[in-house]
């Protein structure tokens, strides 16, 4: 039996009338770092948010840890995943100190010792223990990207969802986060589901991905079937060739 | 060989700090561009876009800008007046940004904003023809309905028809050089060859010069003719686009080594470990 940590099946979402997720299922199983990949519109990102409940609108099911998502409250199931956002610029409260951004969602949930805990997830992410005392302006982006996951993992879940986390960020910085997450994901037992459209960020970082077209399910790859260009579909075939290699 | 369309000697641009003094971003760059496309690389805050605003003349007021020499066919921009330099501008230099979501205004149609750039290019002509060119543009940027595309409004274009629509807007007036400011990172990347294969297309047919600026080396490499590297204001090293894997420089080499491949290893990604003499003046 495999110990899946997310299970989204059947799951459809709606906008209006559009529907922009349609009918798509798949299961992380933990430790595992799952790709989500396709263009923009094919639904990749509103599936991300969907699992934080940040869409109303959807039916089927989603679970995690075995906790299911409908009619679970907000404050349990954020302990069990968070997020980060594409872009670090956006994401931060640009009047909030560092420190105090990654220190919120601790406070909120009344956890001991936060100092204590902020200045360790600092450390954790490779940056001193001074840079609590700075605004997000004073920041690089990519030092920007640390802190959002530094955030991202203050209530210590194990499910980490990554919504194109360096594509706002120069190559250099880039293979800095990557690397990063590679150590984050080994030294913790984090689970990863990242989205992207650059596939060679995927094929590097990711075990398994899964490519949408319109909104639906295209095909499910391992890494070693995408790289031996073991693909079924027409579309996957293309969007490999545009990727360029 | 014919004279260089743009040339740019030991350019030097710095905004003023809050201390009083100068922060020089730009910092000695010299190049000389032909009827070619040249790419620009380098990293945020490389100064790679500051230059091409600066031969473009769209840089606030309140940022110096030095150099020996700073010409576009041969004219003098440094010296030249504001009317001279806005003549230029959507005449005979235009300039294509990042994001059409941003660059387009959201209250045009896509036609009239086209039209627009016509008729304020030659007030005499009429309406109808200007309808008429836009509609000839559009449809040379492989958009399969012109006349459909022509009537939308910003809001309802995908990012690769967005960007198509401000190339046809900047080249309906057959500039000499174009500046595409990274034209393609909005874009995903199915939809990115074909947009660059446009511009390829309207480069080479209309004989344009294109400085094609982005942080993407390997696109760069793939398109351009020429690529120069930027780092901290300076040009590291000018290369040959075909010979990207010859790069000397060790921070052209670290920008190669640090990007994931498909089917590269799996181990850390090597990181470019910045020396301060990279960025000395020299």
């Amino acid at each position: 039996m495999i110990d899946n940590i997310l299970t989204v099946d059947r799951l459809s979402v709606r906008f209006g009338a559009a529907t922009v997720v349609d009918d798509v299922s798949f299961a992380v199983a933990r430790g595992e770092s799952f790709g989500l990949v396709g263009e923009s519109g094919s639904g990749k990102s509103t599936i991300l948010r969907t699992i934080m409940g940040l869409n109303q609108d959807w039916s089927g099911a989603i679970g995690v840890n075995g906790v299911p998502a409908r009619g679970t409250g907000r404050s349990e199931f954020s302990r069990q995943v968070q997020m980060v956002f594409q872009d670090p610029y956006a994401s931060l409260h640009p009047r909030h100190l560092v420190g105090n951004a990654i220190a919120e969602p601790m406070r909120i949930h009344r956890l001991d010792n936060v100092e204590g805990r902020t200045l360790d997830l600092l450390r954790l992410i490779g940056l001193s223990e001074d840079f609590a005392y700075r605004y997000p302006h004073e920041l690089s982006g990519g030092q920007r990207q640390r802190i959002a996951i530094a955030r991202a993992l203050a209530l210590s879940p194990k499910l980490l969802l990554l919504d194109e986390p360096t594509s706002a960020l120069d190559v250099s910085i880039q293979a800095e986060i990557l690397n990063l997450l590679n150590r984050l994901r080994s030294e913790m037992g984090l689970t990863f589901v990242i989205v992207s459209h650059n596939l060679a960020v995927i094929s590097y970082i990711c075990d398994r991905l899964m490519l949408l077209q319109n909104a639906r399910h295209v095909e499910t790859l391992t890494r070693e079937q995408l790289r031996s260009r073991d693909l079924q579909q027409n579309y996957t075939r293309e969007f490999v060739a545009a990727s360029g290699s | 060989m014919t004279e260089p369309l743009v040339e740019v000697k030991n350019l030097r641009i710095a905004f003023p700090t809050e201390a009083g003094g100068w922060n020089e971003t730009v910092r000695g760059v010299s190049f000389s561009l032909g009827r070619e496309k040249l790419g620009i690389v380098g990293e945020s805050g490389s100064g790679k876009s500051l230059s091409g605003r600066a031969i473009l003349g769209v840089l606030p007021d309140h940022v110096r800008i030095e150099a020996e020499t700073l010409a576009f066919d041969g004219i003098d921009l440094l010296t030249a007046s504001s009317r001279q330099r806005r003549h230029l501008r959507g005449g005979r230099m235009g300039m294509v940004l990042q994001d059409p979501k941003f660059s387009l205004n959201p209250v045009m149609t896509a036609g009239e904003q086209i039209v627009e750039a016509i008729r304020i290019g030659d007030r005499r002509i009429g309406r109808t023809a200007a309808r008429k060119t836009a509609l000839e543009i559009l449809e040379s940027l492989h958009i399969r309905s012109p006349e459909l595309v022509f009537n939308r409004y910003p809001h309802e274009l995908s990012g690769g028809m967005g960007q198509r629509v401000m190339i046809g807007i900047m080249v309906v007036r057959e500039p000499d050089l174009l500046i595409a400011d990274e034209p393609t990172s909005a874009l995903d990347v199915t939809v990115q060859m074909q947009v660059l294969s446009i511009l390829d297309e309207l480069v080479e047919r209309r004989r344009m010069g294109l400085i094609f600026i982005s942080h993407d080396l390997q696109l760069v490499s793939r398109f351009c003719d020429r690529v120069i590297v930027m780092y901290a204001g300076q040009i590291v090293e000018t290369l040959d686009a075909k010979r990207l894997n010859e790069a000397q420089h060790p921070y052209t080499r670290g920008l190669l080594a640090c990007l994931p491949e498909i089917d590269g290893p799996l181990t850390p990604l090597p990181v470019l470990d910045r020396q301060a003499a990279w960025s000395q003046t020299s």
